[in-house]
This record gives structure tokens, sequence and C-alpha cells, in this order.
């Protein structure tokens, strides 16, 4: 029993049995998670024929071709390019508003006190757990009434909203482990309560503003719920709403549907990869007391 | 330049019902060292914080130089920001993405100095501190006392009227510690500006203060100058926290026999059943049993503190008592004690009187 407990002590650094266990079970873990991309990648760099006669998962014949990935971006009747410019349009400002709003909100929930402070931060809290579907109705009627429907600022709106709550509770967090005492010396150095937030508190969250940024901004581009309920002009849809429409009408253009996908997955993608060490840092710093 | 600080009454309570402070009054004269000295949770660095600004009081007023700049009462506070104080924290609190020299800077560029302007009072402070070269550098990269240094230096260059310090040494290795309170010190009395320093180690308070007052549950001990804490301890708890090695203390009726032969007795007016003694141990010597002296004792334990040499005595009746060695004497030999100071304390802990015992 003794042992026991001192084995479970030591934990998982040091034992070269359990650094095997775990790694095998990571392996297994990411092999799983990333196969099915493989599949959608080997299929949108394969000629149509191919994959139809011999199945999406065979090596041999494999003959190379970027004809998915032309057609797919530039399909005169939806076009991707198009998709993938509105979903930036869609997804920067639906990114920055939030962050911006959330930080100064969750800033004031870390620091200062307010009479019912802890039932605001409550209903946010509950506002997180509402399901998309149930608020749908309204948002809808909604945009209607304000001619928002079918428009970008509409969209951005109701992203934005969406985010604030989950950017506030996140960056809260965040915020209230940074060291206090920086915050009074500036105080004390003159500085009013906008500059303390701005000049001493906002460069050392970057970390988790990034963090809070990034899962946002991915977000945003993979939501297919909202803008299909809320943008139906084809000039103004985003990409994954582009996506099933590549599909065509009287057969499945498997090429060009998994082109598409690979595409609409680069951005998110692209922005994990670049800020990869904020991002891990951000995580870092949001689970551990320092 | 140099401004007072005064505090009139000032309570602390945090609720539901820790009193942190308990009617301080104390007036900080302009130019002064002043030391807040106390153990942990005895309210120093609230006082502190109530200075800066940090805390309001729940009940006085804080006035620096002819400003009011809190009352409690009348519902007055001024932001920090406008207290023309400098403080330096407990751990420095150095802004962990800036050099060395932004950090400076930062109080300057708040007030939105002129860039050249800037330039020359931080390149002037960092010279003086001795910290010109590691100006590019960011706190990270710095040691302790380099860090500490760079805090003074941020606290100063805004050439406040009050500067604060919170257990500023307490982060840093002895000996650094001890060049450290120099510094500080030399640097005071250069600018002669109006100086507080919170600490919870006596060597410091000793090292640095003009006065000293020793705070503990919230409550004021006592306030004097570091002679006078030392000499004419207020009260039991002074006695016993001020000095090292501490005070022997004993709480003896007035018919025990060392009450008589100390000659305690015939300097207490009242009544007591009961009377704290205290005896310092650098204020009584062990001597070969053929010499005067008070009391007699059997060694136990011989310790030697930097150049001096200690006796631990046992004197029966499990009392034990710690003086200064003068003899040869080893584990188990007799020796005589002589007291050459006396502190007498009634049974609340209120000091009686200091009797100096003539020969």
């Amino acid at each position: 029993m003794k042992k026991l407990f001192k084995y479970r002590r030591t934990g998982l650094i040091g034992s070269p049995y359990k650094i095997l266990v775990l790694n095998i079970v990571a392996w297994v873990i990411g092999v799983l998670w990333i196969t099915p991309f493989i599949g959608i990648f080997m299929t949108s760099i394969k000629p149509f024929r191919e994959v139809v006669l011999h199945g999406w998962w065979t090596i041999s014949p494999f003959t190379f071709t970027l004809k998915n990935y032309v057609d797919a971006l530039f399909n005169p009747m939806f076009s991707l390019s198009r998709g993938i410019l509105n979903s930036f349009i869609i997804a920067i400002p639906s990114t920055v508003i939030p962050v911006t709003v959330a930080a100064l909100t969750a800033y004031g929930f870390a620091r200062f006190s307010l009479p019912i402070k802890k039932y605001l931060f409550a209903t946010i809290l509950f506002l997180m757990a509402v399901p998309q579907q149930m608020t749908i109705i309204p948002i809808f009627f909604l945009s209607k009434n304000l001619s928002l429907l079918n428009t970008y600022l509409g969209l951005i709106l109701v992203h934005s909203s969406w985010g604030i709550p989950w950017i506030t509770f996140f960056l809260r967090n965040y915020f209230s482990l940074l060291p206090v005492e920086l915050e009074e010396a500036a105080r004390v150095d003159g500085a009013t309560d906008f500059q303390v937030f701005r000049k001493v508190v906002l460069p050392l969250a970057i970390p988790g503003i990034i963090s809070a940024s990034v899962l946002q901004f991915a977000w945003v581009w993979n939501d297919f719920f909202f803008a299909l309920m809320l943008i139906f002009d084809p000039d103004k849809m985003v990409v994954t709403q582009m996506l099933p429409r590549l599909k065509g009408q009287y057969q499945v253009d498997w090429g060009l549907l998994s082109s598409g996908s690979v595409i609409a997955m680069l951005a998110p993608l692209l922005v994990y990869a670049f800020f990869n060490k904020y991002y891990m840092s951000g995580f870092r710093g949001w689970a551990m007391k320092r | 330049m140099a401004k007072g600080v005064r505090m009139e009454n000032i309570w602390k309570i945090f609720m539901p019902k820790v009193i942190a402070l308990k009617n301080i009054n104390v007036d900080i004269r302009p130019g002064e060292f002043f030391v807040i000295l106390g153990p942990s949770g005895s309210g120093k660095t609230t006082l502190l914080r109530i200075i800066a600004g940090l805390e309001i009081p729940t009940r006085g007023r804080v006035v620096i130089g002819d400003q009011v700049v809190v009352d409690a009462d009348k519902g007055v506070f001024v932001e920090p920001r406008d207290r023309n104080i400098g403080m330096v924290f407990q751990n420095w609190a150095l802004y962990p993405h800036m050099t060395a020299y932004d950090n400076i800077a930062f109080p300057l560029r708040i007030k939105k100095l002129p860039r050249e302007e800037i330039d020359k009072r931080v390149r002037e402070v960092a010279e003086a501190l001795g910290i010109a070269e590691l100006l590019d550098r960011k706190p990270a990269h710095m040691s302790g006392g380099q860090q500490q240094r760079v805090a003074v230096a941020r606290a100063l260059v805004k050439q406040p009227d009050v500067l604060l310090l919170d257990e500023p040494f307490s982060n840093l290795d002895a000996r650094i510690r001890v060049t450290a309170r120099e510094f500080v010190k030399e640097i005071q009395k250069k600018l002669g500006i109006t100086t507080i320093l919170v600490t919870h180690d006596q060597a410091d308070a000793f090292a640095v203060g003009d006065r000293v007052m020793v705070l503990r549950n919230g409550e004021m001990q006592q306030l004097g100058v570091p002679e006078e804490l030392y000499g004419e301890p207020a009260n039991v708890f002074i006695a016993n926290f001020i000095g090292d090695p501490p005070m022997n203390i004993y709480k003896l009726s007035i018919d025990h026999p060392m009450v008589k032969q100390l000659g305690v007795l015939e300097e207490i007016n009242e009544d007591y059943k009961e009377v704290y003694i205290g005896i310092r141990p650098d204020e009584a010597v062990a001597l070969p049993l053929n010499e005067e002296g008070h009391l007699t004792g059997t060694v136990t334990i011989v310790e030697y503190v930097g150049s001096r040499r200690y006796a631990k005595l046992d004197l029966g009746n499990s009392i034990s008592m710690r003086t200064l060695l003068e003899c040869r004497a080893d584990h188990g030999d007799k020796v005589r004690i002589r007291v050459y100071k006396l502190h007498i304390f009634a049974p609340d802990g209120k000091r009686i009187r200091t009797l100096t015992l003539v020969h």
C-alpha cells in the first residue's frame, strides 16, 4: 500500500513505464484525430475519376493534381474565394469588437467593486450556457426589425455579443492572476485607472488576449448556424455556407468538396500556428497561479 | 520640498470584524526617516497603504504637508496619483515588460513631460543610484539588489514629497541587505525627503530610522528614537520584541527570592502581587564565583554570537537566564551573575521603571 502510494507520488515524469503509456495514449488520440483530415487531404489532390473508381484511401493509382483547388476557389457559381473574403470581413471585426469590450468588462470584474458584481458575473456565466438554437428566433426578428438581416453588420453584432460573455469570463480569470502590486505601483506613479489598464495590465495580458482572440476567431470562422440563419445573399455568404453548395446539385464532386474543406480550414489553422507561442503561454498562465 | 505627514485617529476595520488599526496618531516631521516596526499582522503595511491612498481608513484623517489627503468622516479622498508620493513595494513591483529606463521614466511619461526633460531626469537619478549601466535591461535580467535600486529610482524620479518603503530589504540576502540599508539611508539624508519605512526586522528599523513606531495588533505600542525603545521599553511586548538576543523576562510574585535579591521591592510604590522583571543579556554578566553579584547560577550552554560569548544559566526553580559570559566557564560550572540594568513591568505589562544597579 505504501509502495503504491509512493509510486503515484513520483508522478509521470521520471518513470519510463509511465512515459511509454502516456506516449501510446497520446499517439492513439493524435492518429484518430488526424486520420479524417489525411483522408480529406488525399481526396482533394486526386482527380475525381480515381476517387469514384478506387475509393479515397488508395495509394495507387495516385495522380497528383491541384485542379480541385483551382475549381473550388474560382467556381463560377459559388466562388469560394468570395466566401473566404466574406469570412474575413465577418471574423475580424467579430474578434476585435468582443475582445476589446470584454477586456474592459473583465478588468472591471477583476479589480473594481460594484454593488451587485457577483450577480452580474453569475448572469454572464449563465448566458454562456444558453444554446444558440434557443436564441436564434429572437435574434432573427431583432435583426429583421433593425434592418440588419442579410448584412455583414448584423452577423458581426450577433457574433460579437455571443463572444463577449465567455471572453469576459476567460479574461477576468486571467487579469485576476496578474500581480496587483504592479497596478498599485502605477496608480502611485500617477496613472489614471485607464492608463493603468492600457500601459500595465494590457501589455502583461497579451498572451491571454491572444488566446481569447484566436479562439474567438476560429469559432466565428467555423460557425455555420448563425450565418445560415442570418445571411442568404450568395454574394455575402461566408465560407462555411459555401462549402455544402460545392457538393453540386445532381452529383457529389468529392474532390471539389474536400479541397474546399481544406481551404476553409486554412485560415484558423494558420492563425493557430502563427500565435501558437502566445496561445500556449496564455493557457498556461490561465491554468496556473503565479 | 519635504513635507510632514500627520495621521489623526486612524482606524481601519476590515469587514466583518477584523480591526487592523486602532486609533493611530502620529506626526511625522518633514525630512524625517520614520520607521513603522511590527510583527506580521500588526497592521503596519495597512497603515502605509492608507498613507499612499491604496487603502481608505474607516475613520480618521491623514494630512500630507497642509493638504488633507483623506478624511473618512468628511468624505475627503485624494487619489494616490494626486498625492505626489513615491513608493517602493515589497517585491519592488517593477513593470516586467519594460526596461529599467522605461520603468524609471514611467511616472514622468504619465505626467507628459517633454522627452528631453524625461531623459535628463532619468539619467540623473540612475547616475545617483549607480544603475546607469542597467538602463537597457529588463527586470528579469537584474539581481535583487539592482531591481531594488531601479524601484527606488522610479519612486524618486518624480521628486515626491514623501517616500514610502514597504519592506524594501526583506527580499535581499543578508550581505546585500547591509549595503542596501546604507544606500537608502544615504540617499534619504542627501535629498532630505520625508521617508516612511515599514519593516518587521528590528535591525532594519534601527539601522535607518530616526524615529521608530512599534505596532502590535493595530495598536501603537511605543514611538521614539531607537535608544528609547531599547533602553526604556514601554511594555513587556516591546521589551521582548526588541533586542537580540531577546530579553530575559520573568513573571514573579513579589515574595519570590529573586525579587528580593535584586532589590525590586523598594522601587515599586504600588501594591502588586506579581511583577514582570526583565534583564537584557547584554546588561548582565556571568562572573567567577568570588566576584560580587546579585544571583548565582549554573552554566548550561555557552554560545558565540559575533564576537560575544553568551551563557545560558540555570538559576534553580526552573528559571533560566541568558547573560554575557566574561569568565572561563563551561557546562556545569557555577557562576555569579551581576545585573547592571533591570526593567520592571506591572502585571498588565506596562513599564514601571528601569533600574540601574550599582555596585
